[in-house]
């Protein structure tokens, strides 16, 4: 007897790794999308700071948009707002 | 002009006329009424003369005083028999018809040139008329015994015998044209139609069946519609018709749909049906209680159907059956748009005395027809029969509920490949995006665009390999949310696996930067190539835990229970069902040491040299029937969760109206507000959760009432 496996058919859940389970600006979990989007990933993607804390992309813009530039700061932890690249 | 026969007739006729007239003008009434009963004819023509001049002999052999010639008893019986008097009346009437004529054209020039001019004297003709109206019919015992004699006729003909029609029109139309046939005929003949008819309704409702008497009633009305077309005069019709309709059906309305609405629905009689609303139609109130008594025949069959936990394997096509029956009757009631509403009210009602349940089956049945597919049916008659279902699914009350079976079946159906037609699955959806709008679906939506992402994604993967590998891989990528949640198992993958694995995720997390995967064994199935003996090869699919137990065998013969265990780490009820589908399933590749289905901790498992199939590439189904109590009162539970907020949110909403309110009162307005239902226990658990919370507070001297707090 010898059997080998030709194909596999797997399944898979995808999750943002992030440092919290909800966005801090809309409440909304990671999972699911901001208020304005109905498609959790590509549509609605999260944006980590340089301070480590993440949000919907669409939250934080809004927020840092609503402040003057030199104002523009991470609403958990007051520090400058900057995007951190991959 | 007249032939001479006729002419000669006449003047003997009209010799006889007025001898008779003269006596009426010149001695009493009553005389003259005596000399008309002598005259009585038996059937036909002939018979009648011969009676006449018999009875004529005899009066004038009286007059003078002579020796009668008949026996006295035969005339006065002959005399005395109703129809012979009727038709004695008839001749009379007739003759003086023929008589009067005669003279108005004699006395033609009179009626022109003097008559015409005096507007206070009678023309000849209605002279005559009046004549014979005052001295003969409005004689007391002429007209007691003509209305009696015409009343017996009719009744007799009711009866079922055959009349002289002819006679009775004739009589009738004298009647209307002396102006006596309301005055003396119609108000007698509607109190015995009454008569008869209110008798008649009791008897037969007692002693009949309801259709049958159905059938008596219309054909008691084409009877007497029959009798106004022939004899009696149109003017009758409203009051008679009127009274057939009181006493047959007016007054039994209820009597008749106690006894016999529930049997004709049952038996789907039709035609019976529509008969009972054309006649019930004809009263006010009759349409609203036979409506009625649908209402109530539809929730009562319903209950049945729905109520009882175990039939309810066959619920769903009871019901679609049910409700097929129900519109084919509705063409009974005219399409009448009360009705239609009254069914689709009394199908809410009844479908919603279970909670939940049908619900949660009719997403089962439409899982088992999308699954089947076109196996079972051609396209066409699939999505007649998804249209037939949705109609069902309208009348649920706990749609979150269909959902969330709905929603697990459709994950199967997408992950194992079951779905018998894209097509098919597609257009259930948009039936439901239409029904219940985008945001029921939408999650739906989502898992479809997961599978097609999936697919993308996996055509980027496979450019990417420089090398193919040896395992052809797919993965099914599900966004957390769309999906339903299962529970997650480590287990222990060989190593060709895990690799092929590591490198996907490697791969993925390239693709989607901040994403990470986990994996969901118990989800996956393989294509797994055996060899069992040479030139015995054969392609098997399976699931990825059926394939790992599988890959066990591929370095010993035997196996037993506790290795599997430990080389697998499947979850050990799993590891068991998985098991069983091996050894005990109807593909049985592996045999078990003990005898039974029940998997033991000490048995031991080795492979079946012997297998064989007819087939190359073989399926082995999981064994499922045990699972699905635990996962469908999980589907449940989830439901319930999330009715949750629709509880809170129910609360609140009605606290931030009220202010203030007894808990009895906010359990009532809350149970009024929700679409499901709901124990009270499980509302005041809400409660407390939100005063917990401070959405509430309980009032400092009335424990029992809440306060909102703002």
């Amino acid at each position: 007897m010898k059997v080998t496996i030709k194909g596999y058919t797997g399944v898979a859940v995808w999750k943002w790794v992030a440092n919290d389970d909800t966005c801090g600006i809309c409440r909304m979990p990671f999972d699911s999308c901001c208020n304005d989007c109905k498609y959790p990933g590509d549509d609605c993607p999260l944006v980590w700071g340089q301070c480590s804390h993440c949000f919907h992309m669409h939250c934080i813009m809004k927020w840092v948009n609503g402040h003057q530039k030199s104002n523009q700061s991470c609403p958990m932890c007051r520090q400058a707002w900057k995007i951190k690249e991959k | 002009m007249m032939s001479t026969k006729a002419s000669e007739q006449a003047a003997k006729k009209l010799g006889i006329m007025m001898t008779s007239r003269s006596s009426a003008n010149g001695q009493t009434a009553k005389r003259l009424v005596i000399k008309n009963l002598k005259m009585v004819p038996r059937n036909d023509e002939d018979n009648f003369s011969r009676l006449w001049k018999n009875i004529d002999e005899a009066v004038r052999a009286i007059h003078e005083s002579r020796p009668v010639s008949m026996s006295l008893e035969m005339l006065y019986q002959k005399i005395n028999d109703p129809i012979d008097y009727l038709k004695l009346l008839n001749r009379h009437w007739q003759d003086h018809c023929a008589h009067m004529v005669m003279i108005c054209q004699i006395f033609l020039p009179l009626d022109r040139g003097y008559v015409l001019n005096n507007p206070l004297i009678l023309s000849i003709w209605d002279l005559g008329l009046d004549l014979f109206k005052n001295h003969i019919v409005m004689n007391k015992l002429v007209q007691t015994r003509c209305i009696s004699g015409l009343l017996a006729l009719i009744d007799s003909e009711r009866g079922g015998e055959l009349i002289d029609r002819s006679l009775v029109k004739n009589l009738l139309t004298m009647l209307y044209k002396l102006q006596l046939y309301q005055s003396i005929f119609e108000s007698e003949f509607i109190k015995a139609s009454d008569k008869l008819y209110s008798n008649e309704g009791e008897t037969m409702l007692q002693s009949s069946d309801i259709p049958e008497y159905l059938k008596h009633v219309e054909k008691r009305l084409n009877e007497e519609n029959n009798r106004l077309l022939h004899y009696l005069h149109p003017s009758t019709k409203h009051l008679l018709i009127l009274c057939v309709e009181k006493n047959l059906i007016g007054d039994h309305v209820n009597t008749i749909l106690q006894k016999g609405f529930d049997n004709l629905m049952d038996d789907h009689r039709l035609d019976d049906l529509k008969l009972l609303y054309n006649l019930l139609s004809r009263f006010v109130n009759g349409i609203d209680q036979l409506k009625t008594y649908f209402s109530q025949y539809i929730k009562k069959r319903g209950r049945d159907i729905v109520i009882n936990p175990e039939k309810d394997v066959v619920m769903i096509q009871e019901l679609l059956d049910f409700k097929e029956r129900l519109d084919a009757i509705s063409e009974c009631w005219n399409n009448n748009e009360k009705f239609t509403h009254a069914l689709k009210d009394s199908f809410e009602h009844f479908i919603n005395q279970r909670s939940n349940k049908p619900a949660e089956l009719i997403a089962k049945y439409i899982d088992n027809k999308l699954k089947a597919g076109n196996k079972e049916a051609t396209e066409e008659e699939l999505d007649k029969i998804l249209d037939k279902i949705m109609v069902l699914f309208r009348f649920i009350h706990g749609k979150d509920v269909f959902e969330a079976f709905y929603k697990k079946d459709l994950a199967k159906r997408l992950l194992l490949g079951k779905s018998a037609s894209v097509d098919a699955e597609k257009s259930m959806l948009s039936k439901l995006k239409q029904e219940c709008g985008g945001v029921f679906t939408f999650k739906l939506e989502g898992m479809f665009k997961d599978m097609e992402l999936s697919k993308d994604i996996m055509s980027a993967f496979d450019q990417q390999l420089t090398v193919k590998t040896s395992i052809n891989l797919f993965v099914n990528v599900l966004t957390l949310t769309h999906w339903p949640s299962y529970p997650i198992y480590n287990i222990i993958l060989p190593p060709e696996m895990t690799q092929l694995q590591e490198r996907f995720l490697e791969f993925y997390k390239k693709k989607y930067s901040g994403r990470n995967l986990q994996w969901q064994p118990s989800l996956g199935h393989c294509l797994v190539k055996g060899h069992i003996s040479s030139g015995n090869n054969k392609e098997f699919h399976v699931s990825l835990y059926q394939a790992l137990i599988l890959l066990l065998f591929n370095n010993k013969d035997e196996v037993p229970y506790e290795e599997i265990l430990e080389s697998t780490k499947i979850e050990e009820s799993e590891l068991k069902r998985t098991l069983q589908s091996l050894a005990c399933g109807k593909v049985s590749i592996l045999i078990k040491s003990s005898k039974g289905v029940d998997i033991h901790l000490d048995d031991v498992f080795s492979f079946n040299h012997t297998f064989t199939h007819k087939l190359n590439r073989i399926k082995i189904n999981q064994v499922q029937l045990k699972e699905t109590q635990e996962e469908n009162q999980a589907t449940n539970e989830k439901v319930f969760q999330d009715r949750q907020y629709q509880v809170d949110a129910a609360i609140v909403r009605i606290m931030k109206m009220r202010k203030s309110l007894q808990h009895n009162l906010l359990v009532s307005e809350v149970v009024g507000q929700l679409k499901f239902s709901i124990k009270p226990a499980d509302i005041k658990k809400r409660i407390e959760s939100l005063i917990e919370r401070d959405y509430l507070a309980r009032d400092e001297q009335n424990p029992n009432q809440y306060n909102y707090l703002a």
